[in-house]
């Protein structure tokens, strides 16, 4: 086995901003408490929960996106890219299909290069054509979700966090988005995918984790960590 | 190192989108970036001619001066107060610090700024009959009043996402720095007790030594201006403990 790329050592987060004005801070309640994970180079981790578990909470801080109040998130390098599958990060409708592109790539920790050498696929595969170059706000809110979804593709980052495998656009399209997604978790990319549907884990982790209210109940294969949540459930 | 050079092209690409967007969506474009200013110095200067008997074209160009250099300030701190939870759903989603987003604003209105003041800045040379010596402190100006925005509108851009009541009183406080500093009258009117509070603000000290190298060709008060650089220094330092402190907590502390 690979060294941990991410490493969650006692991990916990509580919200402050949901609480009524006035209350206790610290009687906020935790949305993960006390959380070890480590997840390695090349795994497809699964994560399965009801609504309101903490999934969200820990790809936010996977991400990088908040700081945990408790505990250490430690990666093994500096430089261990971590992303969300995120569709339309802050378009501007004003600009173009392609100036978006560019655009949106930066937000995602990617140079403007990079998705300037990686406009053709991304027009490509969003099916677009020429209104790729035309404003954002021109466009269908199918059209807005294709193209968020190809830009996301071609971000590249060493760490795919996907809440809930999105499936957008038409039918043909979610066929199509679909299965670049599952080629994602072919590739030697270590991918997070949450969930609350045990059965897409099931298919398509090598290694689930069920969490319940911020901690973690179970952690092993897909198929037994899945039958004890299928149980719980019912 | 890499992320330095990727915020730097974020800012750069989002001013200039922003630039875009504005100009597309309205007719007369980047022509407003000076019908604005122009539109606000005309109704003061019917007011004031009227009220001080000032009139010519210095007296245009001295509120003009004031006026942009009062909306550099004002515009870019107000837009830098609503610029974090503008894009909320932007940092629900990347990690990004939260700074760059203020810093787009102030890029956007900085150049609409620059864009009238080039233009304010030429004709006043054609009504003072060419350039001084005093000219080349005009940068030092402009770096201190850029220090002084960014500055403030870092402290801001937290505490108006923080607590957005802030956002109200601020503007209330812009409304009145604005008409204590001369933005449309000079120091003289200003009675001499009340000379040390009224250069106590540094956007006073600045409009007045704007005019100073611009339309009197003169160096302006070094002493002052000091005191206009470390406000800055003290503003840009605050704000950028708050921006550290706060960056990976704001999302848990609010909620949109």
């Amino acid at each position: 086995m690979s060294e941990p790329l991410i490493k969650l050592e006692n991990a916990g987060v509580y919200y402050r901003g949901g609480r009524p004005k006035g209350a206790d801070a610290s009687q906020a309640p935790w949305a993960l408490r006390g959380l070890n994970l480590e997840i390695r180079r090349g795994e497809k981790l699964g994560i399965v929960g009801r609504n309101g578990c903490g999934k969200s909470t820990l790809l936010r801080l996977l991400a990088g996106i908040i700081a945990p109040d408790e505990g250490r998130l430690r990666f093994s390098d500096t430089d261990v890219h971590v992303q969300l599958l995120a569709l339309g990060v802050g378009f501007e409708g004003a600009l173009s299909g392609a100036e978006n592109a560019i655009l949106s790539g930066l937000f995602m920790g990617k140079s403007r290069r990079h998705m300037e050498q990686r406009l053709k696929e991304i027009q490509e595969f969003s099916e677009l054509g020429d209104a790729f170059h035309a404003p954002v706000n021109t466009y269908s809110s199918g059209m807005n979700a294709r193209l968020g979804f190809s830009i996301a593709l071609q971000t590249d980052p060493d760490v795919f966090l996907i809440d809930e495998v999105l499936g957008v656009g038409d039918h043909a399209f979610q066929v199509k988005s679909q299965a670049a997604v599952r080629e994602k978790f072919r590739e030697d990319k270590t991918v997070v995918l949450i969930s609350h549907e045990a059965r897409t884990i099931g298919q398509m982790c090598n290694r689930a984790v069920w969490m319940n209210r911020g901690d973690i109940l179970a952690d092993g294969p897909p198929a037994e960590v899945c039958e004890r949540y299928e149980n719980a459930k019912s | 190192m890499n992320d330095f050079l990727r915020y730097k092209d974020i800012v750069f690409y989002r001013t200039l989108a922003g630039l875009k967007s504005e100009a597309r969506k309205n007719y007369l474009g980047y022509v407003w970036f000076l019908l604005e200013p122009l539109l606000t110095t005309g109704v003061l200067y019917f007011a004031m001619s009227h009220l001080t008997g000032r009139r010519g074209a210095e007296a245009v160009m001295l509120i003009l001066i004031g006026m942009l250099a009062w909306q550099w300030l004002e515009g870019s701190v107000m837009l830098s107060a609503g610029s974090i939870t503008a894009k909320f759903h932007v940092h629900q989603q990347v990690p990004l610090p939260k700074y760059l987003f203020p810093l787009v604003d102030i890029g956007t209105n900085t150049i609409r700024f620059a864009f009238a003041f080039g233009l304010v800045l030429v004709s006043s040379l054609l009504v003072t009959g060419g350039p001084g010596l005093a000219l080349l402190w005009l940068p030092v100006l402009l770096a201190l009043q850029l220090a002084l925005i960014v500055g403030l509108s870092l402290v801001v851009s937290i505490s108006v996402t923080l607590i957005s009541d802030l956002r109200l009183l601020i503007q209330s406080l812009f409304r009145m720095l604005f008409f204590v500093s001369g933005v449309f009258f000079t120091a003289e009117r200003v009675p001499a007790h009340l000379l040390p509070w009224f250069h106590a603000n540094p956007m006073a000290v600045l409009i007045e030594a704007y005019r100073a190298v611009i339309l009197q060709g003169q160096a302006p008060d070094l002493g002052r201006l000091g005191t206009v650089a470390l406000t800055a220094a003290v503003l840009l330092l605050t704000g950028g403990l708050i921006h550290s402190y706060f960056d990976k907590r704001l999302l848990k502390l609010t909620h949109v």
